[in-house]
């Protein structure tokens, strides 16, 4: 039978259906920067879900874990590589998402003959200040996009919307200089509660347009705190929060520093 | 999909990536100056391990430059101390940098001490042919705080990479020949350098040093640039501060 430009467009669409419909499942990640670093925060079950990728890069993401294994290891792979051949000042998250995953995850998707990886990622570059830090989002598709101060990867368009809201309005609007000269702990909260709508969203998912209408129109789609407390205790039940900081200025050769379960108590509801 | 696996190896994935840590050019022994002189060091006392070297590069008889620096970290508490050609060492320190953090990267778990004292042997066996053809080997001293066992470790290495624990101290460089014996002097007479404090074993350090400078021409004393000094503790690697060294350059100084 042959093969046809219609059948290949099919398959694109069934691909991004078939891998759109297992992230929806996904714990939702958030990336934020903050005065002493840049924090990166999740869920998990039992598996690890944020990683170092280099001196100043650290990944996470949602997805098949197999499939964010892949990417990592492909990241971790050629930053060393570049790392000890050039010098480690050489190595950016722009370099390492753009030309060592990005292009395998594009030949992956679009390669009818196999099966698309599950994923969306979430990069990070910490720098010198925090106006210097760098965010980078990954589809599964290939697809990446730059972003400042603070990024989030979510299995849905809407969740990744709400989310983005929340980091981004409980930020006085203030010059860009200090936006994000935000203490850890109240990026801490922030990133909790971005995550806790997140996950709100994602099971809000079937009133999409509605919600999507009353955001549009300036009311607010929020989860009660009824609803957010339920969230986490639900999660809480299952998994455990997952945080770290790639820190600014570490004197240790290790940025990423995994946060501990007490630390993070305090700031759960 | 499809991709090479290396288990955390980065020497494996340096060679798909074609480059090669040693490479052999052809040349004859005569068009290159031979082995570089110093003297390095690194003794036990109780809290840890001190780490000290002078700074002078050579090449042939001439002083290359006075501020080298021959102890190299590894990684949090892991030290190297070399000796020798400074070119292929310092190139063999930032390969083995990557590697044990290429390894802990993407296995997500540390190199064990054992492996990080494998993986300098084969850095040597890998160098042997160009320290054949005449491009100068070099003798690593690698310092470690064993975190499984808890206490300070010493190796030293020949050219050939067999690798060898030292109980006390360990030396290596053209002065360190020359103080070999003064050290089991110190150990026979006055006890294991592993139950002295930190300011008696940097003393003994320095000194020794200074004398290993006055019969090696190729080892800068305590009269010029500072020499380098580092140690290893449970806490991980530390500079000894430049004011503790500049006190005590000025009272053996004033000693001899």
């Amino acid at each position: 039978m042959a093969y046809t430009p219609y059948d290949w467009q099919q398959t694109l669409r069934q691909k991004a259906d078939y891998v759109e419909d297992r992230l929806r499942a996904g714990s939702p990640v958030v990336g934020l920067s903050c005065e002493t670093g840049a924090l990166l925060l999740t869920t998990r079950r039992a598996q690890r879900k944020i990683f170092e990728i280099y001196d100043r890069l650290a990944f996470s993401g949602l997805g098949n874990p197999s499939d964010l294994e892949t990417v990592r290891q492909l990241a971790v792979d050629f930053a060393h590589a570049e790392g000890y051949q050039r010098s480690p000042d050489d190595v950016s998250i722009q370099r390492v998402v753009g030309l060592a995953i990005s292009p395998v995850l594009k030949r992956s998707f679009a390669d009818p003959f196999r099966t698309p990886l599950v994923l969306k990622g979430l990069f990070v570059q910490v720098g010198d200040r925090p106006e210097d830090d760098l965010f980078f989002t990954l589809n599964y598709d290939g697809e990446f996009m730059l972003h400042h101060h603070h990024a989030v990867a979510a299995g849905t368009e809407f969740a990744e919307q709400r989310m983005k809201h929340t980091l981004s309005e409980r930020t006085p609007k203030r010059k860009s200089k200090d936006a994000s000269s935000l203490p850890l702990e109240a990026a801490l909260q922030r990133a909790i509660d971005a995550w806790a709508i997140g996950s709100w969203a994602l099971q809000a998912g079937i009133l999409e347009p509605s919600q999507r209408g009353k955001a549009e129109s300036g009311v607010e789609a929020l989860p009660s705190q009824r609803e957010t407390q339920e969230i986490w205790s639900k999660e809480l039940e299952e998994g455990a929060v997952e945080a770290a900081l790639l820190e600014r200025d570490a004197k240790r050769e290790r940025r990423l520093r995994l946060m501990s379960d007490e630390e993070l108590a305090r700031f759960l509801p | 999909m499809e991709r090479q696996r290396f288990q955390g190896d980065f020497s494996r994935l340096l060679q798909q990536a074609g480059v090669s840590l040693f490479n052999v050019p052809a040349g004859s022994a005569e068009t290159l100056s031979a082995a570089h002189g110093t003297t390095v060091i690194a003794l036990k006392y109780d809290q840890g391990i001190l780490n000290v070297a002078d700074r002078r590069a050579t090449a042939a008889t001439g002083i290359l430059y006075d501020e080298a620096e021959k102890i190299l970290m590894l990684d949090e508490y892991t030290l190297i101390a070399i000796a020798g050609s400074y070119a292929p060492a310092a190139e063999a320190a930032r390969f083995l940098r990557h590697s044990f953090k290429y390894y802990a990267r993407s296995q997500l778990q540390d190199m064990s001490l054992e492996g990080k004292l494998a993986e300098v042997s084969r850095v040597l066996s890998q160098s042997v042919p160009s320290v054949l053809q005449g491009i100068g080997g070099f003798l690593p001293i690698v310092s470690a705080h064993d975190r499984a066992k808890n206490q300070g470790r010493i190796f030293f290495y020949d050219v050939l990479g067999a690798r060898f624990e030292s109980r006390e101290y360990g030396a290596a460089g053209s002065g360190a020949e020359k103080i070999r014996g003064a050290f089991e002097y110190i150990v026979r007479t006055r006890g294991p350098l592993h139950e002295m404090p930190l300011s008696d074993v940097l003393r003994e350090a320095l000194l020794l040093l200074d004398i290993a400078a006055s019969l090696d021409p190729a080892t800068a004393g305590l009269g010029g640039v500072l020499p380098l000094a580092k140690t290893i503790t449970s806490q991980g690697i530390a500079d000894v501060p430049e004011e503790t060294l500049r006190k005590l350059q000025r009272e053996l100084r004033s000693e001899s």
